[in-house]
């Protein structure tokens, strides 16, 4: 009997769910829409009008609207350009080599003061304060004050005479390796910080007691650290990685102003690329391919530091 | 195996002084429990011996050995933390294997002993388990492992107790102490919970304020206090006290406690001890469980609360200032209201000085 009644029920408790499934999932459809609508023009309409601009010839000078741009289609012509475009290729070259030094250089600097502000000194908050001045100047002020500080007769020649004891006039920005040099010092100096920021993070909610059970069985300093430390911080370290590689990536204000890319194209990194061929050239159809480029690259990157990210999590979780 | 001596022991931070001219020895082999409240200067002591911090004055010795200005990794300590500081990120293999692997022992030598440390704590079958997720039990063994797979002369425990909830709190206790007979190693246990220093130490060294009380076997210090501090802190409930004056009667020494009348005379040695220190104004202390009810020939109180917590039955009786308890069984028919007659076991009866709070000793101490 109870059986019986039992079948009969089922079918029916099935069809409820059934015809619920679809109701909720629209409901969840109405909830969501107006975050999928957002998303939908901050960033895949942009994206799409820059994929369709950038299989055309258009510029603004051509006196039609974006949207027109197909009276000028040329299909893959600006990919193909960008394969064989010489300037192109030695800019990203030259972003990476700016990024290979800059990014660890910034990584050490920031670990290494991280960790001098774990113990308490005194003055640390005054230093502390200090400390994240240059990340709150403007880019653009800070390039305009690195220009003055390289100029031949400014304070780092000064600076460097008096180390030395013989006078250096050094034109920094005049010349293409030195001037490759400032920049990276600016950026540098402008950016250490925050990494100094996500690492002091990372290091303050490394456990103690973890480290004192470490030391009380005897591991060194340098043990510890390679131990528990880095083990720890392995997922805020690819973080403040990831941020600083995409972030160096489109260096632009700051080298702009002191080398608008020269002496040359001595300095002339993707951004500054992108800008003139943008502001100078106005074919912006060209524009769209190169930044299309970027963005793949820039995505391949941030694919990776997530998947060692996650990867990362999983192992201290599991 | 190594005897620990703190001798005329200071920690100050500032100008607060969180430990006052410590002076103990713990024997080769030896569980000691420092006990007491929190604040109370046991966890600072620890930390010195491990050598987290620097004593502000006096010295540690190992063997005789000064440990002053020897590093912590250095001291042969082992260290059990409160929350047992298991390294999170590694495996349960790894973390037995850090000491060795850190002292640079050789691969071979450290798989064997970790093996052979991980059998002896039953923690094989957890050994390729990631240590994030392990129950407090395992946690225990393995933090007990991981430091004395390093064969460590001395082991310190930092309340490991504390964290783990009342029920399985005894099942804890009676595997470490079987842990520490298997070890044979010196001991240094810190904790508040004086039912885990009574029943797992060789001995306690009761601490308040920074200052050392007493240090004694758990009886000794159960059934002889020397003050009011420690008579309070050990055995729940604590020891009762009525505030009395000794009074000269035909049948002997007695206490005059006011409103309740007299006590029964005080035994011989208890009474010369208590003539001997010259002192008038009294505390009379006895133990709860070391009464009985009577209809009359007592100090007659009234029943406040009877509380009944399963193998007894504790009878609240008096109020305010004078008020009592009584450890009984439960076939006690009382009620609230009811006036009972307490009756202290004469032997059972402990004096102290009501101004400074210290025992008054029995002219002939008792030999146990």
């Amino acid at each position: 009997m109870s059986a019986v009644a039992t079948e009969k029920k089922l079918p029916i408790a099935a069809s409820e769910t059934s015809d619920t499934a679809p109701e909720a999932r629209r409901l969840g459809l109405l909830l969501t829409l107006p975050a999928q609508v957002l998303v939908l023009f901050i960033a895949l309409f942009p994206l799409l009008m820059q994929l369709y601009i950038s299989m055309t010839d258009w510029s603004p000078l051509d006196g039609v609207g974006w949207w027109q741009a197909w009276q000028s289609w040329n299909s893959f012509a600006n990919y193909t350009d960008l394969a064989v475009d010489g300037r192109f290729w030695s800019a990203l070259g030259r972003t990476a080599l700016i990024m290979a030094i800059c990014v660890p250089v910034e990584f050490l600097l920031g670990l290494g003061l991280a960790i001098l502000f774990i113990d308490d000194f005194v003055g640390k908050r005054l230093f502390y304060s200090i400390m994240l001045i240059p990340m709150m100047v403007v880019p653009a002020v800070a390039g305009y004050m690195f220009f003055m500080l390289f100029q031949s007769g400014g304070p780092i020649n000064n600076i460097l005479s008096t180390l030395t004891g013989t006078p250096i006039t050094l034109a920094w920005l005049s010349s293409p390796t030195t001037a490759l040099i400032a920049v990276m010092v600016a950026d540098i100096w402008q950016w250490t910080p925050l990494m100094f920021l996500i690492l002091l993070a990372g290091l303050v909610g490394v456990p103690e007691d973890q480290m004192r059970a470490a030391t009380l069985l005897g591991a060194s300093w340098a043990q510890r650290f390679r131990t528990i430390v880095l083990p720890k911080m392995k997922t805020i370290i690819i973080i403040a990685l990831a941020i600083r590689v995409i972030e160096n990536f489109k260096i632009f204000d700051t080298l702009y102003i002191m080398t608008g890319g020269g002496p040359g194209v001595a300095t002339e990194t993707i951004s500054v690329y992108i800008y003139k061929v943008t502001q100078q050239d106005l074919i912006w159809g060209y524009v769209a391919a190169i930044a299309l480029a970027i963005l793949l690259v820039l995505s391949i990157l941030v694919a990776f530091a997530i998947g060692r990210m996650n990867a990362a999590r999983k192992e201290r979780v599991a | 195996m190594t005897t620990i001596h703190l001798n005329n022991l200071v920690k100050r931070f500032g100008t607060f002084t969180a430990l006052k001219e410590m002076e103990l020895e713990v024997r080769d082999g030896e569980f000691m429990a420092l006990l007491g409240p929190s604040g109370c200067g046991k966890s600072t002591t620890m930390n010195m011996i491990a050598g987290m911090e620097n004593p502000s004055q006096g010295r540690i010795l190992f063997d005789g050995k000064d440990m002053n200005g020897v590093a912590m990794g250095r001291r042969g300590v082992g260290f059990v933390f409160q929350n047992y500081a298991i390294f999170t990120h590694m495996s349960v293999y790894d973390n037995l294997a850090y000491g060795l692997k850190v002292r640079g022992v050789a691969a071979a030598e450290t798989h064997r002993r970790v093996l052979a440390m991980a059998d002896f704590l039953q923690l094989t079958p957890f050994l390729k388990q990631p240590s994030a997720k392990l129950s407090v039990n395992i946690l225990q063994r393995l933090a007990i492992g991981r430091s004395a797979i390093v064969e460590p002369a001395i082991f310190l425990l930092d309340e490991p107790l504390s964290n783990v909830d009342a029920a399985f709190r005894a099942v804890m206790r009676t595997e470490l102490k079987h842990l520490q007979r298997q070890f044979r190693q010196t001991m240094v246990y810190v904790t508040h919970d004086q039912l885990e220093a009574m029943t797992m130490a060789d001995r306690i060294a009761v601490m308040d304020h920074g200052v050392l009380q007493q240090v004694g076997t758990p009886l000794q210090v159960y059934d002889d206090p020397i003050n009011l501090f420690v008579a309070d802190f050990i055995g729940a409930p604590g020891m009762n006290r009525l505030k009395g004056t000794l009074a000269q009667a035909d049948r002997g020494l007695l206490i005059d406690l006011g409103p309740l009348g007299v006590s029964a005379p005080l035994l011989a040695d208890v009474a010369e001890g208590a003539r001997r220190a010259g002192v008038t104004e009294v505390i009379y202390g006895f133990r709860p469980e070391r009464v009985s009810l009577a209809d009359q020939g007592g100090i007659p109180m009234q029943v406040t609360i009877v509380e009944r917590i399963g193998a007894r039955t504790i009878v609240h009786l008096g109020r305010g200032e004078v008020a009592v308890k009584a450890v009984l069984d439960n076939n006690v028919g009382l009620s609230a209201g009811v006036v009972v007659h307490v009756v202290v076991e004469p032997d059972a009866v402990r004096l102290f000085d009501a101004a400074s709070g210290v025992a008054i000793r029995p002219a002939t101490p008792k030999v146990r």
